[in-house]
């Protein structure tokens, strides 16, 4: 059986992870890192991608190998879909950082987006898309500014 | 609203570090200049979204499919976002960037006036070109006084970087493949060198007003040598020879020096007269056009749901 103490010490090397779009941000932070788990003789990392298709899988799953490997251990890396990813799983230092250093804001369950650079409610749709298939593109008419919003993942919601 | 009484007095301002906004009073001629160069960093954009798309069919594979519509994606995006920007300026409407651009009446990125023959062409794309664009990014964004457009820079730099080192995976992996592999690369190496070299312009001058308006942070010439010192020694250890006879090392400070560049097809890029503008161009036209009516069917949808 693997060591409590070891799944503890891959948790803390692969949590700090930075995500390859936000590299101020790691994967716990936004979410990303679902769990570690262990059997009797291997260590696995669950992530929960943050969009169906996303081009970044590939790298986070080396990262977090050789961020696995360089505490001591080998692991495997499983993507999973279910729970699924939504904002909500953003920390709330995580939200800070990303309207500060991305101009990047998290579309609410309930209620209006506000600008991330002014706080402004008025922000007009541009296109559901766009530079990633996570983010939709606003403009702010109040700081002239365009912003991106992270999307929820289900279909028709915005 | 901020305002300057005089063009050194806003100087000073941009000496001291000061970001400029929107709706700040912008002195004329800093506008324009900072339209200028956000337009062609849109077009330049735009056309490198359409030359990766070119090889999602074409990609080996589906991992790397997935990787060259993500790579268009970015690339329009950033498109997109620069567009907003530039339109905001008030200088020209977006429908008239692009319309100049798809009638060659504006420029963009010399980088994308070459054919893109193979599929190790695509990867010296991604690992030299890639890498020359993000470092001159890197410069303006480092101290450039337009805060919407030092914002998106922010965005597209990480992007970009994440390309790079697609790029240079992808790279290194010719590097270390078949004998034909290598050669391939070799060839494509031999063909995108002094694009990508170039991409930096020539030596900055004395009196550069980008330089002077904190909207680039560094001279051309440090840009091109701080690359060739980078790409140098990385290409000759994955066993690759540099397309420069010339080219030597100095013997005190181990620096590469590249042999005096001929400027000429540098300007013709800028005049729309490079090996493949003209096909760049009309192909640009006709992408445009061919998704007229998905444009009208969002425009549609959008006015449906208000």
């Amino acid at each position: 059986m693997v060591a409590k103490a070891a799944i503890d010490a891959v948790r803390a090397a692969v949590a700090s992870v930075a995500d390859p779009e936000y590299p101020d941000l790691n994967i716990q932070q936004l979410g990303i890192l679902e769990d570690v788990v262990a059997d009797r003789s291997s260590i696995r990392v669950d992530l929960v991608p943050t969009i169906m298709g996303c081009p970044a899988l590939d790298v986070i799953e080396q990262d977090v190998v050789a961020a696995a490997q360089a505490s001591g251990h080998d692991v495997t890396v499983r993507f999973c879909m279910s729970p699924p990813w939504t904002p909500d799983r953003i920390t709330d230092d995580a939200r800070k950082i990303l309207a500060r250093e991305y101009s990047v804001a998290i579309r609410p369950r309930n209620g209006v987006t506000s600008c991330p650079l002014c706080g402004s409610t008025a922000l007009q749709p541009r296109s559901d898309v766009g530079p990633t298939a996570c983010r939709s593109v606003e403009w702010c008419p109040n700081c002239r500014n365009p912003v991106e919003v992270v999307r929820s993942r289900e279909m028709g919601q915005k | 609203m901020r305002n300057w009484r005089n063009i050194g007095e806003f100087e000073d301002f941009l000496d001291d570090g000061g970001i400029v906004e929107p709706n700040d009073d912008i002195p004329d001629p800093y506008r324009k200049a900072v339209f200028r160069f956000i337009e062609m960093h849109a077009n330049s954009e735009y056309m490198g979204g359409l030359t990766e798309r070119d090889w999602i069919p074409k990609a080996p594979g589906l991992h790397r499919k997935m990787t060259a519509l993500a790579k268009s994606q970015d690339e329009i995006g950033h498109a997109h976002l620069l567009y907003m920007v530039a339109a905001d300026l008030g200088i020209k409407t977006r429908e008239e960037m692009v319309t100049d651009l798809l009638e060659g009446r504006t420029h963009f990125h010399n980088v994308f006036h070459y054919r893109v023959h193979s599929w190790t062409d695509q990867i010296a794309v991604a690992y030299l070109v890639d890498a020359a664009a993000l470092a001159s990014q890197q410069a303006v964004f480092k101290n450039c006084s337009y805060g919407p457009y030092k914002r998106i820079l922010r965005r597209v730099i990480v992007e970009e970087g994440f390309h790079m080192r697609n790029g240079e995976e992808m790279m290194l992996l010719m590097a270390r493949g078949t004998d034909v592999q290598h050669q391939m690369m070799q060839e494509s190496i031999n063909r995108w060198w002094l694009p990508s070299i170039q991409l930096f312009g020539p030596d900055s001058k004395p009196d550069d007003e980008l330089l002077r308006w904190h909207i680039k942070s560094e001279r051309n010439e440090d840009l091109r040598d701080r690359y060739v010192q980078k790409f140098v020694p990385q290409l000759l250890a994955g066993g690759f020879t540099i397309p420069d006879q010339d080219l030597r090392q100095d013997n005190e400070n181990g620096k590469w020096k590249i042999s005096d560049i001929d400027w000429q097809p540098l300007m013709d890029t800028m005049r729309n007269i490079g090996p493949d503008s003209s096909r760049r161009i009309s192909d640009a036209k006709r992408a445009w056009y061919d998704a007229e009516w998905v444009r009208t069917a969002l425009d549609d949808a959008t006015k449906a749901q208000a």
